[in-house]
């Protein structure tokens, strides 16, 4: 996607749903998904006359986490305002939400471009809102209605507008891959898109080199150049799918102003199916919203105290987790990023690892534990479907295995069997590597005797070898594999004999 | 308030006025902007803001409750279906949220 004529200039607009047990103005139950539709809905969050807003402290304080998270500026005092829109899915005719004073502002967070390289993506803002209600369309002859469920008006929404710094639809991806991260590490969403819970909408423009500037997160022409205008993607339904919407933006953009046309502001729709953006609306003229302060909601008060307290929530974040495990454990970069991908797959490593060092040096015991989660583990939960977790693996059977392993008590292939027996046959981890080390121990004791026999049996050979016929080992091998019906381990057996040969 | 502005605020609000109506209500919406304006004559250079503060503490803990039963909800919906509100209408496709 790399143009030498023009620059790509990307804002994301991030929605999340914080879990909260009640929603944002009232007491309503907020788990509505797959429930019967307005089933969880009072007068409140239905916005019948006189019901008043009261807000949540959890949904507050996961905002602020959020904003401590992504290095902001967090307000000493809670604004609300009103947002006006008229729409069947808000039933007040407004929106609760913040205008001039965000609870978190000018943060950044650091993502890993596509050339291995660190880049920052500024933070404009983050504020706290309300969700709308669930609206689905039908046409049923002539007629067109919609049908709507309030079960998700008033849900916690936390709105997330970066800064226009970001450059590519590559970044776009790993900026918004980077906030799912943070938030589900920080326990504030489940951040599923494709239940809503996470929405992303992308601002894009491209601009000429060298004819705009940044100033204050803002984009401005320079001399006469003018801006051209932008469009806003909605209905995006993965993380994947940013990547795409946006690439599919720049080129259209391009190829329509190569081919002499004037792009026009515009709101389009991401269709996944035919992988294209569909034109929805123009927007000519600036959103009025006639905001106003919301009247209803006193001014909150954060003290110092508060953002200390909700400050002890922080927990180690992914970068530096993935620090950590680099430096302490030299574990590579797509090692560290795979086990702090998310934080159940981190924390199941972190204590395989407590367990296995008991017997073993750290670094190689992270190293084996790291092998052994992203290689055999991973590509037998993939095929599998499942989950990796203490109950489907014990770590204390799974560092057993590894330990067996280490001594050359177990093979990487019989280990790895043992494992995938397991998962597959729903079958007890431990015993099995029970019966593995005693078969294995019982066929090593075998074997040893059979080595012994065949070194009184074959008096030549053994001369010819110790006299530097360093071929005549091959013959002795093979004299075991016969023994023993071919069931000995090969490079076990050439290991044992020369060991006994020179001993 | 003239009657460009009005259209503007009926538009948004998905009214729908006749040139005769816009003609009618633009100087009555005149009139009261102007009674309302009379506030901003008021002197209030020595009073401080009256918006309540609350401290952070004294918020709602999020505790779910009760919600109104489905019945309930729907009692003053003019049309209902399978539990849904019923809108008629076309309204520009489900990409306005929030």
């Amino acid at each position: 996607m790399e143009n030498t004529k023009y620059d790509v200039i990307i804002g994301l607009e991030i929605h999340i749903q914080s879990n909260t047990q009640s929603k944002m103005f009232c007491t309503c139950p907020t788990h509505y998904f797959e429930k019967e539709p307005n089933t969880h809905v009072c007068p409140v969050c239905l916005g019948l006359p006189g019901a008043l807003p009261i807000p949540n402290k959890r949904a507050i304080e996961l905002c602020i986490l959020l904003g401590i998270a992504t290095n902001c500026d967090i307000e000493k005092e809670i604004h609300f305002d009103r947002k006006h829109y008229f729409y069947p899915d808000l039933p007040k005719g407004y929106q609760i939400s913040q205008y001039k004073r965000p609870i978190c502002s000018d943060g950044h967070i650091d993502i890993k471009d596509k050339d291995g390289k660190k880049y920052e993506i500024g933070i404009e803002r983050i504020h706290q809102e309300e969700d709308v209600a669930k609206s689905t369309h039908h046409t049923e002859g002539n007629t067109e209605y919609s049908l709507i469920d309030y079960n998700k008006s008033g849900v916690p929404l936390i709105e997330i507008v970066s800064k226009p710094n970001i450059r590519s639809a590559y970044q776009a991806k790993e900026y918004a891959s980077k906030i799912r991260q943070i938030v589900r590490y920080l326990n504030i969403s489940d951040a599923d898109m494709e239940k809503g819970q996470m929405r992303c909408e992308p601002n894009i423009s491209i601009q000429e080199k060298g004819k705009w500037q940044l100033v204050d997160g803002k984009i401005f022409p320079i001399g006469d150049y003018i801006l051209n205008p932008k469009s806003e993607v909605k209905n995006i339904g993965s993380i994947s799918a940013v990547e795409k919407a946006i690439e599919f933006e720049v080129e259209r953009m391009i190829s329509e102003i190569e081919d002499g046309k004037t792009l026009i502001q515009q709101t389009r729709g991401w269709d996944a199916n035919k992988g294209k953006t569909i034109f929805q609306r123009s927007k000519e003229t600036a959103d009025d919203y006639r905001y106003m302060p919301e009247p209803d909601i006193p001014i909150i008060e954060i003290g110092s105290e508060d953002i200390e307290r909700i400050s002890g929530e922080l927990v180690e974040l992914p970068d530096e987790k993935k620090d950590r495990y680099q430096k302490t454990y030299s574990l590579s970069d797509y090692d560290c990023d795979v086990l702090t991908a998310n934080l159940s797959i981190s924390n199941y490593f972190e204590e395989l690892l407590a367990i296995l060092s008991k017997d073993m040096d750290t670094v190689k015991a992270a190293k084996s534990a790291s092998n052994w989660i992203t290689g055999t583990l991973f590509s037998i939960a993939n095929d599998k479907k499942i989950d990796i977790n203490q109950d489907n693996i014990p770590k204390e059977s799974l560092a057993y295995l590894i330990l067996e392993f280490e001594k050359k008590i177990l093979t990487k292939n019989k280990a790895e069997a043992i494992l995938r027996e397991s998962l597959e046959q729903k079958k007890d981890l431990k015993e099995l590597i029970q019966k593995a080390t005693q078969e294995s121990t019982q066929n090593t004791k075998n074997l040893d005797s059979i080595i012994d026999d065949v070194i009184n049996n074959n008096s030549k050979a053994v001369t010819d070898f110790k006299s530097g016929k360093q071929s005549t080992i091959g013959f002795l091998v093979g004299q075991v594999m016969q023994k023993s019906n071919g069931s000995a381990d090969p490079n076990k057996a050439r290991l044992l004999l020369i060991e006994k040969l020179n001993g | 308030m003239d009657k460009k502005t009005l259209k503007h605020i009926a538009k948004l609000s998905r009214i729908t006025l006749t040139d005769e109506e816009l003609e009618k209500f633009t100087p009555q919406m005149e009139t009261i902007l102007d009674s309302a304006m009379l506030l901003q004559t008021v002197n209030t250079d020595s009073v401080n803001p009256m918006k309540r503060h609350v401290s952070f503490l004294e918020l709602r803990e999020d505790t779910p409750k009760d919600s109104l039963s489905q019945e309930d909800v729907l009692k003053n919906a003019k049309y209902k279906e399978k539990g849904f509100v019923k809108v008629y209408g076309k309204i520009f496709g489900s990409l306005e949220e929030s």
